[in-house]
């Protein structure tokens, strides 16, 4: 289990399409609704490192049927001899505090949420580390996700099952794609036994570059 | 040799890891298991074989994933897939062992976190039951989730010609599983659904698992089952690293403490289960002490009923006709509101009751469980007189609940008790019977007693029933008062049963109400009451049981009082409110002040000139400033939801005052087939509302179907549909191909992250709401203002 003692509060506000300071209503709202989600999640995160094996169809993480598809994760692990995949979840928990957040007032409801995908972020944040400094031996890149530029969202079944996620941390995917309990993250982490230039992703490889509300007001989501 | 007579002669044991067997023989993270049954059963044979040969008296059969969705693309039916997995078992078998059906979980979450139902879980379960019907037991592992667990039980228990049924769920180190289902409640509501056997297995190694298990020897009178890992597995290779020897010495804490069946789970092989048999086998099965509370629970949280616990009893229509006017529309979230504010006030029952004519009240029961179990884990009674809704109500409550109630004539003790048993349920009895409620306590008492016995009879523990002696109004019958506390007392003492009565009758037709329903309450707990039945939001009442608790040395060194009451006594909310307008109040987004001046305001004029005059520019203020950008979502919503409970007032004061709603139109809402996003959604609902429309909210994951006869049945002119995933966006887009065709003059508008104006023009659409406030905008266009 990992530990989350606090909501990057900074984050969350944002998701809420908050900008600038909130006022004390909306702060002291937003304190409340910290409490309750913190002592409502269960942060929980399963790995496991694959070799990889490439060929014309994609890259496979051996002793799996994971394969990665696309030029966007090819470039993302261009160098990596390994690929240390991460699925990370806040557990159902999240999921009943927003429900009970949103029954009781839509405010709540809102910033429940958003506190909720600041965190999932945090514990994802806080996995990786773990994981990477039992792994000293390699060069680690940035965090790319099922769903990131042309890599597909329909991989997230065989992901699952390539880190027993369903039994190690009680994360599934539904019909349609959509991992749950709702809070939750996967996480393909490339790994290389030389130095990663650590290429930033823009805008324009992101599913939402059209409608994004952060670049039209000229801004980034991160 | 069956598992009974196994039982009682000792242990059972049970096999060791298949799949971490198969992995180890090249099967690939990911693979499907189930199928070697076809491409290698040679294979499958031999572990069987060798578990048995290693002292197994039961196989598991290669199943754990065999059910409908999970096998949807290997090309074989779930029939021929479980019955190869038999045959391949029962070729080791041999007559020198049990062949179990070995059952995992679905792979889907449930409703409401997930958009599997309930119902649809049953089903699957039962194709997998029906086709296992030549296995001599079947066995439910590696749950996590006790709802899902009870569809299968109850499938079981429907399909499975009358076969032992063993559960074991996965739990972390917190002693919790995933979905937060206390070790407790697990036991408490299986043992209530008539499994033969509970335990624990996955998830942790043999030494981790100790204190749960003893944990769960506490909670029940079944064989207990423990079947750990061989440890955790290594992150970077998998592998579970605990030798077979060290396995075996762990399997001694198990047997002191009682366990009788005992296997291994992941990473474990013939060697770790050769082992376990050994050490057990030289040891003698102990027998457990067992004493089981009065308890009641929901999957996350168990009730003990050791001092008095308040039941809330606010989710009730008699009297209250903005309640009524909620049945009628379906409105849930009212429901779930009353339950939070009930809960927030201190109840630790909900009572249940959706009942008035004109409605579904089975499909209203189920739905209301279903909502308010996913919100609060406070446990639940259901109250109710239809023995539909009652069962509708029991099938999906997830735990162990109350039945409130049965009463002491045929027809109910035939009716009611047999559903008691059934479920599992606690139950509540009315000490009346055809002839009326008897004067006398002597006369209550022998109703008591007379269904004990047949509750007794039917085989539930005289822990679960509860008996209620009735309050009648003392205005009307005075002498009557201290009859019903006698005969609680003889019950609670001579019976050794739990009492309930609600106390709010006690005043009808009395000034100052609230001082004799206190007075009484006070009197009755005193005389044994366990189960007060009352108003928690009245604080007096409310104060009356903690108090209680602390005098009677419950609460112990006065931490719940103080906590309550040991603070600074806050300012009254002052001039705050006197000062302030209502525009203030939802500009400022203060739902109480404007809930309070609203109120305030109705003195003098009507329901719609205040929404007219005062809320309706209010919101238009805090739009046009969002569109601005002088405010941001989260403060439009905060006005929103300030505007609601004003909103909320007003609707209470119409429905009181018996008149019309004016409705400016009616709008259906919902979130398309697939995706369960719905915040914007409920966003826009909430804004609509507040602006006088009707809003048919049909919530989320809502098939195309109901969108088209939802609309056709309430003749709305507008549809509103929200998506927030690239690939649920076909289902909207079916949803307004369907629309179209069914309902011509129906007017379309989408919204969600993933829509562009430009989408929605392609899909169809008539309109494309980039905010909630553009919503209302549309609306309002729709409409004519």
């Amino acid at each position: 289990m990992i530990s989350l003692t606090a909501v990057d509060r900074v984050q969350a506000l944002r998701y809420a399409g908050m900008h600038g300071a909130p006022d004390a209503h909306l702060s002291a709202l937003t304190d409340i609704c910290e409490k309750r989600l913190l002592s409502a999640v269960s942060p929980r995160s399963c790995e496991r490192v694959y070799a990889l094996a490439r060929s014309p169809k994609g890259i496979l993480c051996k002793g799996s049927r994971l394969l990665l598809t696309g030029r966007d994760i090819e470039a993302h692990l261009e160098g990596c001899s390994h690929a240390l995949l991460l699925c990370v979840t806040l557990g159902e928990g999240a999921d009943r505090a927003i429900r009970a957040a949103q029954a009781e007032d839509v405010t709540a409801g809102l910033l429940m949420d958003a506190m909720a995908s600041a965190a999932v972020e945090q514990v994802c944040d806080l996995a990786e580390a773990a994981m990477l400094a039992k792994l000293p031996e390699f060069h680690a890149a940035w965090r790319f996700s099922p769903g990131y530029g042309d890599l597909p969202l329909d991989i997230q079944g065989d992901f699952l099952a390539a880190v027993d996620a369903p039994r190690r941390v009680g994360v599934c995917v539904s019909d349609s794609g959509l991992l749950l309990p709702r809070k939750s993250v996967t996480a393909i982490i490339g790994l290389s036994d030389k130095p990663l230039e650590r290429h930033r992703m823009g805008c324009s490889a992101c599913n939402l570059a059209n409608t994004c509300p952060y670049r039209a007001k000229g801004a980034h989501c991160k | 040799m069956t598992v009974d007579t196994l039982l009682t002669s000792g242990f059972l044991m049970l096999d060791g890891g298949m799949g971490t067997m198969l992995q180890a023989n090249g099967l690939e993270m990911g693979g499907i298991p189930e199928l070697l049954n076809f491409t290698h059963p040679q294979q499958i044979t031999d572990i069987h074989r060798a578990y048995i040969a290693a002292g197994s008296d039961v196989v598991y059969t290669n199943t754990f994933g065999a059910n409908r969705l999970k096998m949807a693309k290997t090309g074989r039916s779930v029939q021929e897939i479980i019955s190869a997995a038999i045959r391949n078992a029962r070729a080791a078998a041999d007559g020198r062992a049990l062949v179990a059906l070995d059952i995992g979980p679905i792979g889907q979450l449930l409703e409401p976190t997930g958009t599997l139902k309930f119902e649809e879980a049953y089903d699957i379960f039962r194709e997998q039951i029906e086709a296992g019907k030549d296995a001599d037991l079947y066995v439910f592992e590696t749950m996590t989730d006790l709802l899902e667990v009870r569809a299968g039980v109850l499938a079981a228990k429907e399909y499975g010609d009358g076969k032992p049924i063993f559960v074991t769920m996965s739990f972390e180190e917190n002693g919790r599983t995933f979905t937060g289902c206390e070790i407790s409640a697990m036991a408490l509501t299986l043992e209530g659904l008539g499994v033969s056997a509970i335990g624990v297995n996955c998830s942790l190694g043999p030494v981790e698992l100790v204190p749960i298990v003893q944990e769960l020897c506490r909670w029940t009178s079944l064989p207990v089952i423990v079947k750990p890992n061989a440890g955790l597995p290594d992150p970077v290779t998998g592998q579970h690293s605990f030798a077979p020897k060290n396995f075996g010495e762990c399997m001694k804490p198990y047997v002191e403490m009682g366990v009788q069946i005992f296997g291994g789970c992941c990473g474990t092989t013939p060697d770790h289960i050769r082992e376990a048999a050994q050490t057990i086998r030289s040891m003698t099965p102990v027998q457990r002490e067992i004493s089981i509370p009065a308890a009641v629970c929901s999957a996350n949280r168990t009730v003990i009923i050791d001092m008095p616990r308040i039941i809330g009893e606010r989710i009730n229509p008699t009297g209250k006709k903005r309640f009524k006017q909620a049945l009628l529309e379906h409105d849930t979230d009212y429901i779930l509101g009353q339950a939070i504010a009930q809960v927030q006030a201190g109840a630790d029952i909900l009572d249940v009751n959706v009942g008035m004519p004109d409605i579904d009240e089975a499909e209203m029961m189920r739905t209301c469980v279903k909502a308010i179990q996913g919100i609060t884990a406070t446990p639940l009674q259901l109250d109710t007189t239809k023995p539909d809704a009652l069962e509708a109500g029991l099938r999906v409550y997830n735990g162990k609940p109350i039945v409130n109630s049965v009463n002491g004539e045929e027809e109910s003790l035939n009716t009611v008790l047999p559903l008691v048993k059934k479920y599992g349920a606690a139950v509540v009895g009315l000490t009346l019977d055809k002839d009326g409620i008897p004067k006398t306590a002597e006369g209550r008492f022998a109703i008591a007693k007379k269904i004990l016995d047949r509750a007794l009879a039917l085989g539930i523990r005289r822990e679960d029933v509860y008996i209620d002696c009735l309050t009648l109004t003392a205005s009307a019958e005075q002498a009557g008062v201290m009859e019903t506390l006698k005969a609680l007392t003889r019950v609670k003492q001579e019976l050794g049963l739990r009492t309930v009565l609600g106390v709010s009758n006690i005043s009808f037709g009395l000034p100052s109400r609230e001082l004799v329903n206190k007075t009484f309450l006070t009197m009755a707990l005193h005389a044994g009451l366990d189960l007060p039945i009352i108003n928690p939001n009245t604080e007096s009442m409310t104060a009356a049981v903690r108090t209680y608790r602390l005098l009677a040395n419950h609460d112990r060194n006065a931490v719940e009082y103080i906590a309550h009451y040991g603070g600074e006594t806050p300012a009254a909310p002052v001039a705050a409110a006197q000062n302030m307008t209502l525009p203030e109040a939802i500009a400022a987004g203060l739902g109480h002040e404007a809930g309070e001046l609203t109120a305030a305001l109705l003195k003098d004029a009507s329901p719609m000139d205040v929404v007219n005059t005062h809320l309706i520019p209010a919101l238009d203020r805090a739009g046009a400033e969002f569109e601005s950008g002088k405010i941001f979502l989260p403060q439009l919503i905060s006005s929103a939801s300030a505007a609601q409970k004003a909103f909320e007032v007003i609707k209470t004061a119409i429905a009181e005052s018996g008149t019309e709603t004016v409705s400016r139109g009616t709008v259906v809402i919902a979130t398309v087939k697939g995706d369960i996003h719905d915040i914007g959604k409920n966003i826009v609902k909430v804004l609509l509302e507040n602006y006088g429309y009707t809003v048919i909210d049909l919530g989320k994951d809502v098939p195309c179907e109901a969108v088209v006869q939802a609309a056709a049945a309430h003749h709305a002119p507008l549809v509103g549909l929200s998506a927030l995933m690239t690939t649920t966006l076909p289902s909207m887009e079916e949803t307004i191909r369907l629309l179209r065709a069914q309902c011509p003059e129906v007017k379309i508008m989408v919204g969600g992250a993933v829509l562009t104006a430009d989408y929605a023009a392609k899909i169809g659409a008539d309109h494309y709401a980039k905010d909630a406030k553009e919503a209302v905008d549309i609306a309002k266009t729709v409409f004519g203002a």
